[in-house]
Protein backbone atom coordinates (compact mmCIF):
# COMPACT_ATOMS: atom_id res chain seq x y z
CA UNK A 1 0.00 0.00 0.00
CA UNK A 2 2.69 2.43 1.04
CA UNK A 3 4.88 1.27 -1.82
CA UNK A 4 2.04 1.93 -4.22
CA UNK A 5 1.52 5.38 -2.77
CA UNK A 6 5.19 6.24 -3.07
CA UNK A 7 5.25 4.83 -6.56
CA UNK A 8 2.37 7.05 -7.53
CA UNK A 9 3.92 10.12 -5.96
CA UNK A 10 7.21 9.42 -7.67
CA UNK A 11 5.58 8.80 -11.01
CA UNK A 12 3.47 11.93 -10.82
CA UNK A 13 6.52 13.89 -9.89
CA UNK A 14 8.53 12.51 -12.80
CA UNK A 15 5.67 13.32 -15.08
CA UNK A 16 5.40 16.85 -13.79
CA UNK A 17 9.08 17.56 -14.14
CA UNK A 18 9.02 16.10 -17.64
CA UNK A 19 6.13 18.38 -18.47
CA UNK A 20 7.94 21.31 -16.99
CA UNK A 21 11.00 20.61 -19.08
CA UNK A 22 8.81 20.44 -22.16
CA UNK A 23 7.18 23.75 -21.25
CA UNK A 24 10.56 25.33 -20.61
CA UNK A 25 11.99 24.24 -23.92
CA UNK A 26 8.88 25.44 -25.66
CA UNK A 27 9.09 28.77 -23.90
CA UNK A 28 12.71 29.21 -24.80
CA UNK A 29 12.31 28.30 -28.45
CA UNK A 30 11.35 31.17 -30.71
CA UNK A 31 8.59 29.50 -32.70
CA UNK A 32 5.31 29.72 -30.78
CA UNK A 33 4.11 26.23 -30.03
CA UNK A 34 1.75 24.77 -27.49
CA UNK A 35 2.94 22.30 -24.92
CA UNK A 36 1.42 18.90 -25.61
CA UNK A 37 -1.60 18.32 -23.41
CA UNK A 38 -1.71 15.04 -21.55
CA UNK A 39 -3.92 12.86 -23.72
CA UNK A 40 -7.10 11.79 -21.99
CA UNK A 41 -8.29 9.58 -24.83
CA UNK A 42 -5.69 6.90 -24.13
CA UNK A 43 -8.20 5.27 -21.78
CA UNK A 44 -10.59 4.64 -24.66
CA UNK A 45 -8.03 2.78 -26.70
CA UNK A 46 -7.93 0.18 -23.98
CA UNK A 47 -4.61 -1.50 -24.56
CA UNK A 48 -3.92 -3.93 -21.72
CA UNK A 49 -1.12 -3.18 -19.29
CA UNK A 50 0.90 -0.04 -18.68
CA UNK A 51 -0.60 2.37 -21.17
CA UNK A 52 -4.05 2.07 -19.58
CA UNK A 53 -2.47 2.72 -16.22
CA UNK A 54 -0.55 5.72 -17.46
CA UNK A 55 -3.74 7.02 -19.09
CA UNK A 56 -5.49 6.70 -15.76
CA UNK A 57 -2.59 8.42 -14.12
CA UNK A 58 -2.63 11.34 -16.54
CA UNK A 59 -6.39 11.61 -16.09
CA UNK A 60 -5.87 11.68 -12.33
CA UNK A 61 -3.21 14.36 -12.74
CA UNK A 62 -5.51 16.40 -14.96
CA UNK A 63 -8.31 16.11 -12.44
CA UNK A 64 -5.93 17.04 -9.65
CA UNK A 65 -4.67 20.10 -11.55
CA UNK A 66 -8.27 21.15 -12.28
CA UNK A 67 -8.93 21.49 -8.54
CA UNK A 68 -6.58 24.46 -8.49
CA UNK A 69 -5.09 23.66 -5.10
CA UNK A 70 -2.21 25.75 -3.89
CA UNK A 71 0.90 24.64 -2.06
CA UNK A 72 0.15 24.25 1.67
CA UNK A 73 3.58 25.44 2.85
CA UNK A 74 6.04 23.14 4.55
CA UNK A 75 5.28 21.00 7.58
CA UNK A 76 8.04 22.76 9.46
CA UNK A 77 6.43 26.15 8.81
CA UNK A 78 2.96 24.99 9.84
CA UNK A 79 2.91 27.46 12.72
CA UNK A 80 5.07 30.12 11.09
CA UNK A 81 2.61 32.98 11.43
CA UNK A 82 1.97 32.22 15.09
CA UNK A 83 5.67 32.02 15.83
CA UNK A 84 6.23 35.37 14.13
CA UNK A 85 3.49 36.98 16.24
CA UNK A 86 4.40 35.53 19.63
CA UNK A 87 7.68 36.60 21.16
CA UNK A 88 9.01 33.33 22.65
CA UNK A 89 11.59 32.96 19.92
CA UNK A 90 12.99 36.46 20.12
CA UNK A 91 13.00 36.99 23.87
CA UNK A 92 16.33 37.73 25.53
CA UNK A 93 17.42 39.20 28.84
CA UNK A 94 20.43 41.27 29.83
CA UNK A 95 22.10 43.49 27.27
CA UNK A 96 23.07 42.70 23.72
CA UNK A 97 24.47 44.43 20.70
CA UNK A 98 24.45 43.21 17.13
CA UNK A 99 26.71 44.94 14.66
CA UNK A 100 26.15 43.69 11.17
CA UNK A 101 27.96 44.82 8.11
CA UNK A 102 26.79 44.33 4.56
CA UNK A 103 29.76 43.96 2.26
CA UNK A 104 27.92 43.04 -0.89
CA UNK A 105 24.29 42.99 -2.01
CA UNK A 106 24.41 40.66 -4.99
CA UNK A 107 25.50 38.07 -3.98
CA UNK A 108 24.64 38.80 -0.35
CA UNK A 109 27.68 38.84 1.89
CA UNK A 110 27.38 40.01 5.46
CA UNK A 111 29.37 39.67 8.66
CA UNK A 112 27.93 40.07 12.16
CA UNK A 113 29.49 40.69 15.54
CA UNK A 114 27.14 40.03 18.46
CA UNK A 115 27.82 40.75 22.09
CA UNK A 116 25.62 39.57 24.96
CA UNK A 117 26.06 40.48 28.60
CA UNK A 118 24.32 40.16 31.95
CA UNK A 119 21.79 37.45 31.15
CA UNK A 120 20.35 35.42 34.04
CA UNK A 121 20.56 32.20 32.10
CA UNK A 122 23.61 32.48 29.83
CA UNK A 123 27.17 33.66 30.46
CA UNK A 124 28.49 36.75 28.62
CA UNK A 125 29.35 35.85 25.06
CA UNK A 126 30.73 37.12 21.81
CA UNK A 127 29.66 35.66 18.52
CA UNK A 128 31.07 36.20 15.05
CA UNK A 129 28.91 35.27 12.12
CA UNK A 130 29.16 35.34 8.36
CA UNK A 131 26.48 34.88 5.71
CA UNK A 132 26.86 34.37 2.01
CA UNK A 133 23.93 33.80 -0.33
CA UNK A 134 23.23 33.82 -4.01
CA UNK A 135 20.29 32.45 -5.96
CA UNK A 136 21.02 28.80 -5.26
CA UNK A 137 23.32 28.64 -2.27
CA UNK A 138 22.99 29.91 1.27
CA UNK A 139 25.98 29.61 3.61
CA UNK A 140 25.87 30.72 7.20
CA UNK A 141 28.30 30.15 10.02
CA UNK A 142 28.85 31.59 13.44
CA UNK A 143 31.48 30.93 16.05
CA UNK A 144 31.20 31.99 19.67
CA UNK A 145 33.97 32.76 22.15
CA UNK A 146 33.82 29.21 23.51
CA UNK A 147 34.73 27.83 20.11
CA UNK A 148 31.31 26.44 19.31
CA UNK A 149 30.36 26.54 15.66
CA UNK A 150 26.83 26.63 14.39
CA UNK A 151 26.42 26.34 10.66
CA UNK A 152 23.80 26.14 7.96
CA UNK A 153 24.12 25.24 4.34
CA UNK A 154 21.21 25.30 1.89
CA UNK A 155 21.48 24.27 -1.71
CA UNK A 156 18.62 24.83 -4.11
CA UNK A 157 18.49 22.49 -7.09
CA UNK A 158 15.83 24.27 -9.12
CA UNK A 159 12.34 22.84 -9.48
CA UNK A 160 11.50 23.42 -5.80
CA UNK A 161 14.08 20.98 -4.46
CA UNK A 162 16.19 22.22 -1.56
CA UNK A 163 18.78 20.33 0.45
CA UNK A 164 19.66 21.72 3.86
CA UNK A 165 22.42 20.87 6.28
CA UNK A 166 22.45 22.26 9.77
CA UNK A 167 25.05 21.53 12.39
CA UNK A 168 26.34 22.53 15.78
CA UNK A 169 29.90 21.53 16.56
CA UNK A 170 31.41 21.93 19.97
CA UNK A 171 34.84 21.05 21.25
CA UNK A 172 33.22 19.22 24.17
CA UNK A 173 32.38 15.66 23.17
CA UNK A 174 28.69 14.79 22.98
CA UNK A 175 27.48 18.32 22.27
CA UNK A 176 27.70 18.18 18.50
CA UNK A 177 24.80 17.52 16.20
CA UNK A 178 24.13 17.46 12.50
CA UNK A 179 20.85 17.49 10.62
CA UNK A 180 20.53 16.79 6.93
CA UNK A 181 17.21 17.31 5.17
CA UNK A 182 15.68 17.50 1.76
CA UNK A 183 12.59 19.51 0.92
CA UNK A 184 10.37 19.26 -2.09
CA UNK A 185 7.38 21.50 -2.70
CA UNK A 186 4.97 20.32 -5.36
CA UNK A 187 2.00 22.16 -6.79
CA UNK A 188 -0.36 21.09 -3.99
CA UNK A 189 1.82 19.18 -1.57
CA UNK A 190 5.13 19.39 0.31
CA UNK A 191 7.45 16.61 1.36
CA UNK A 192 10.45 16.60 3.60
CA UNK A 193 12.84 13.91 4.74
CA UNK A 194 15.43 14.55 7.37
CA UNK A 195 17.91 12.77 9.52
CA UNK A 196 19.54 13.80 12.78
CA UNK A 197 22.97 12.52 13.79
CA UNK A 198 22.95 9.58 11.39
CA UNK A 199 25.65 7.04 12.04
CA UNK A 200 27.37 5.63 8.99
CA UNK A 201 28.44 2.50 10.84
CA UNK A 202 25.26 1.05 12.32
CA UNK A 203 22.43 3.22 10.98
CA UNK A 204 21.61 4.68 14.39
CA UNK A 205 20.07 8.13 14.54
CA UNK A 206 16.74 9.85 14.11
CA UNK A 207 14.90 9.80 10.80
CA UNK A 208 11.88 12.00 10.10
CA UNK A 209 9.65 12.07 7.05
CA UNK A 210 6.70 14.39 6.54
CA UNK A 211 4.07 14.92 3.87
CA UNK A 212 1.54 17.73 3.75
CA UNK A 213 -1.19 17.78 1.13
CA UNK A 214 -3.85 20.37 0.28
CA UNK A 215 -7.22 18.63 0.36
CA UNK A 216 -9.41 21.59 -0.49
CA UNK A 217 -8.55 25.21 -1.20
CA UNK A 218 -8.62 25.88 2.53
CA UNK A 219 -7.67 22.65 4.23
CA UNK A 220 -4.35 20.83 4.24
CA UNK A 221 -3.69 17.56 6.05
CA UNK A 222 -0.36 16.00 6.80
CA UNK A 223 1.49 13.26 8.55
CA UNK A 224 4.94 13.16 10.06
CA UNK A 225 6.74 10.00 11.10
CA UNK A 226 9.62 9.93 13.46
CA UNK A 227 11.89 6.90 13.66
CA UNK A 228 14.39 6.80 16.48
CA UNK A 229 17.08 4.13 16.31
CA UNK A 230 19.31 4.09 19.36
CA UNK A 231 21.16 1.03 18.06
CA UNK A 232 20.47 -1.49 15.30
CA UNK A 233 18.41 -3.74 17.55
CA UNK A 234 15.97 -1.20 18.96
CA UNK A 235 13.96 1.40 17.17
CA UNK A 236 10.90 3.43 18.00
CA UNK A 237 8.41 4.84 15.53
CA UNK A 238 6.11 7.75 16.33
CA UNK A 239 3.64 9.38 14.01
CA UNK A 240 2.00 12.74 14.31
CA UNK A 241 -0.88 14.18 12.35
CA UNK A 242 -1.23 17.76 11.18
CA UNK A 243 -4.06 19.89 9.90
CA UNK A 244 -4.02 23.47 8.68
CA UNK A 245 -7.05 25.51 7.75
CA UNK A 246 -6.48 28.79 5.92
CA UNK A 247 -9.41 31.11 5.33
CA UNK A 248 -10.20 32.00 1.74
CA UNK A 249 -8.96 35.57 2.12
CA UNK A 250 -5.89 34.26 4.03
CA UNK A 251 -6.73 36.48 6.99
CA UNK A 252 -6.82 33.72 9.53
CA UNK A 253 -5.13 30.35 9.93
CA UNK A 254 -5.89 27.55 12.36
CA UNK A 255 -3.54 24.60 12.81
CA UNK A 256 -3.51 21.45 14.92
CA UNK A 257 -0.83 18.86 15.52
CA UNK A 258 -1.66 15.65 17.32
CA UNK A 259 0.60 12.88 18.55
CA UNK A 260 -1.48 9.83 19.43
CA UNK A 261 0.56 9.34 22.60
CA UNK A 262 -1.28 12.36 23.97
CA UNK A 263 0.35 15.60 22.85
CA UNK A 264 -1.80 18.20 21.16
CA UNK A 265 -0.72 21.57 19.86
CA UNK A 266 -3.35 23.89 18.45
CA UNK A 267 -2.84 27.42 17.17
CA UNK A 268 -4.92 30.21 15.76
CA UNK A 269 -3.64 33.31 13.98
CA UNK A 270 -5.60 36.23 12.65
CA UNK A 271 -4.74 39.44 10.86
CA UNK A 272 -7.03 42.03 12.39
CA UNK A 273 -5.85 44.90 10.23
CA UNK A 274 -2.84 45.92 8.16
CA UNK A 275 -0.91 46.61 11.35
CA UNK A 276 -2.25 44.20 13.95
CA UNK A 277 -1.86 40.42 14.13
CA UNK A 278 -3.12 38.29 17.00
CA UNK A 279 -2.24 34.69 17.80
CA UNK A 280 -3.30 32.03 20.27
CA UNK A 281 -1.47 28.85 21.06
CA UNK A 282 -2.54 25.87 23.15
CA UNK A 283 -0.23 23.01 24.14
CA UNK A 284 -1.80 20.02 25.87
CA UNK A 285 0.20 17.16 27.33
CA UNK A 286 -1.93 14.22 28.42
CA UNK A 287 0.58 11.45 29.00
CA UNK A 288 -0.25 8.70 31.54
CA UNK A 289 2.27 10.03 34.05
CA UNK A 290 2.08 13.72 33.30
CA UNK A 291 -0.76 16.09 32.50
CA UNK A 292 -0.09 19.67 31.62
CA UNK A 293 -1.44 22.45 29.45
CA UNK A 294 -0.28 25.94 28.55
CA UNK A 295 -2.25 28.53 26.63
CA UNK A 296 -0.65 31.66 25.19
CA UNK A 297 -2.30 34.72 23.76
CA UNK A 298 -0.34 37.39 21.94
CA UNK A 299 -0.57 40.41 19.68
CA UNK A 300 1.83 42.14 17.33
CA UNK A 301 1.60 45.76 16.20
CA UNK A 302 3.59 46.78 13.15
CA UNK A 303 3.93 50.53 13.35
CA UNK A 304 5.83 52.72 10.97
CA UNK A 305 9.15 52.73 12.77
CA UNK A 306 8.59 50.09 15.39
CA UNK A 307 7.22 46.65 16.10
CA UNK A 308 5.57 45.91 19.41
CA UNK A 309 4.66 42.44 20.67
CA UNK A 310 2.82 41.61 23.85
CA UNK A 311 1.75 38.26 25.22
CA UNK A 312 0.12 36.61 28.17
CA UNK A 313 0.19 32.94 29.06
CA UNK A 314 -1.59 30.65 31.48
CA UNK A 315 1.57 29.97 33.50
CA UNK A 316 1.35 33.54 34.77
CA UNK A 317 3.86 35.19 32.49
CA UNK A 318 3.31 38.58 30.91
CA UNK A 319 5.90 39.70 28.41
CA UNK A 320 6.48 42.44 25.90
CA UNK A 321 9.00 43.22 23.22
CA UNK A 322 9.58 46.55 21.50
CA UNK A 323 11.76 47.03 18.48
CA UNK A 324 12.17 50.70 17.67
CA UNK A 325 13.96 51.80 14.51
CA UNK A 326 15.44 55.27 14.94
CA UNK A 327 17.08 55.11 11.55
CA UNK A 328 17.11 52.50 8.81
CA UNK A 329 20.41 51.23 10.14
CA UNK A 330 19.84 51.58 13.87
CA UNK A 331 17.29 49.70 15.96
CA UNK A 332 16.75 49.68 19.70
CA UNK A 333 15.19 46.69 21.46
CA UNK A 334 13.54 46.44 24.87
CA UNK A 335 12.10 43.25 26.30
CA UNK A 336 10.50 42.48 29.61
CA UNK A 337 8.86 39.54 31.28
CA UNK A 338 7.11 39.21 34.62
CA UNK A 339 6.34 35.78 36.01
CA UNK A 340 3.52 36.44 38.46
CA UNK A 341 3.37 32.91 39.88
CA UNK A 342 7.11 32.66 40.59
CA UNK A 343 7.47 36.34 41.41
CA UNK A 344 10.36 36.80 39.02
CA UNK A 345 11.16 39.30 36.30
CA UNK A 346 13.55 39.63 33.41
CA UNK A 347 14.52 42.71 31.44
CA UNK A 348 16.58 43.02 28.31
CA UNK A 349 17.89 45.90 26.22
CA UNK A 350 19.67 45.69 22.92
CA UNK A 351 20.89 47.63 19.92
CA UNK A 352 21.14 46.51 16.34
CA UNK A 353 23.45 48.50 14.10
CA UNK A 354 23.81 47.81 10.45
CA UNK A 355 26.59 49.46 8.59
CA UNK A 356 27.51 49.16 5.01
CA UNK A 357 30.64 49.89 3.09
CA UNK A 358 28.59 50.22 -0.07
CA UNK A 359 27.56 53.41 -1.77
CA UNK A 360 23.85 53.80 -2.53
CA UNK A 361 24.56 53.02 -6.19
CA UNK A 362 26.17 49.72 -5.26
CA UNK A 363 23.23 48.79 -3.08
CA UNK A 364 20.96 49.02 -6.07
CA UNK A 365 19.36 52.30 -5.06
CA UNK A 366 20.29 54.08 -8.27
CA UNK A 367 17.29 56.05 -9.52
CA UNK A 368 16.17 54.82 -12.88
CA UNK A 369 17.13 56.89 -15.88
CA UNK A 370 20.57 57.73 -14.55
CA UNK A 371 23.26 55.78 -16.36
CA UNK A 372 25.28 53.47 -14.14
CA UNK A 373 28.98 54.32 -13.92
CA UNK A 374 31.12 51.92 -15.92
CA UNK A 375 32.52 49.11 -13.78
CA UNK B 1 29.35 -5.72 7.90
CA UNK B 2 32.69 -3.88 7.80
CA UNK B 3 35.61 -5.25 9.75
CA UNK B 4 36.88 -3.64 12.95
CA UNK B 5 39.77 -2.06 11.10
CA UNK B 6 37.51 -0.40 8.52
CA UNK B 7 35.24 0.81 11.30
CA UNK B 8 38.17 2.37 13.07
CA UNK B 9 39.21 4.09 9.85
CA UNK B 10 35.69 5.44 9.21
CA UNK B 11 35.48 6.82 12.75
CA UNK B 12 38.84 8.53 12.30
CA UNK B 13 37.77 10.01 8.96
CA UNK B 14 34.53 11.35 10.47
CA UNK B 15 36.45 12.90 13.36
CA UNK B 16 38.86 14.56 10.95
CA UNK B 17 35.97 15.82 8.84
CA UNK B 18 34.28 17.26 11.91
CA UNK B 19 37.45 19.09 12.97
CA UNK B 20 37.94 20.52 9.49
CA UNK B 21 34.31 21.69 9.42
CA UNK B 22 34.57 23.11 12.94
CA UNK B 23 37.54 25.36 12.28
CA UNK B 24 37.25 25.75 8.52
CA UNK B 25 33.61 26.67 7.93
CA UNK B 26 33.64 30.37 8.93
CA UNK B 27 36.97 31.04 7.12
CA UNK B 28 35.52 29.22 4.12
CA UNK B 29 32.45 31.50 4.02
CA UNK B 30 34.67 34.55 4.40
CA UNK B 31 36.89 33.36 1.57
CA UNK B 32 33.90 32.66 -0.71
CA UNK B 33 32.30 36.00 0.19
CA UNK B 34 35.56 37.90 -0.23
CA UNK B 35 36.29 36.47 -3.66
CA UNK B 36 32.75 36.59 -5.05
CA UNK B 37 31.65 39.95 -3.62
CA UNK B 38 30.94 42.80 -5.91
CA UNK B 39 32.74 45.14 -5.22
CA UNK B 40 35.50 43.37 -3.32
CA UNK B 41 35.68 44.66 0.26
CA UNK B 42 38.90 45.53 2.05
CA UNK B 43 40.17 43.01 4.59
CA UNK B 44 40.10 45.36 7.56
CA UNK B 45 36.41 46.09 6.99
CA UNK B 46 35.79 42.38 6.91
CA UNK B 47 37.17 41.61 10.35
CA UNK B 48 36.92 44.71 12.52
CA UNK B 49 33.54 45.61 14.03
CA UNK B 50 34.37 49.33 14.00
CA UNK B 51 35.88 50.01 10.59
Amino acid sequence: MICALFGRIFRSHMKRSAQRIVVNTVMSSTSPQKAPEPSSSSLLSFVPGGSALSGLNSKFQGWRASLGLSNPGTAENLQKEVKATLLQNMFFDGARADLSKSLSMNPVFQVTHSFALGSQTAPPSYNFGAVFANNNIFLQGSMDDGGNLSMRFNQGWGGNHVTKVQSQISSQPGHSMIQIEHDYQGADYSMNVKTLNPSVLDGAGIYIGSYLQSITKNLALGVESYLQRADPSSSELNTQFMAKYTSTDKNWIATAQLQPAGILSATYWQKLSEKVDVAADLQVLALPDRRDAVATLGAKYDLRFSTFRAQLDSSGKVSAFLEQRFAPTFAFLVTGEIDHFKNAAKVGVGVMIESSSLTPEEMGLTPEGLPLPPP
Amino acid sequence: MPSEETKERIIKAIDLGRTVLHYGWVPFIIYIGYTRSNPQPSLIKLISPLA
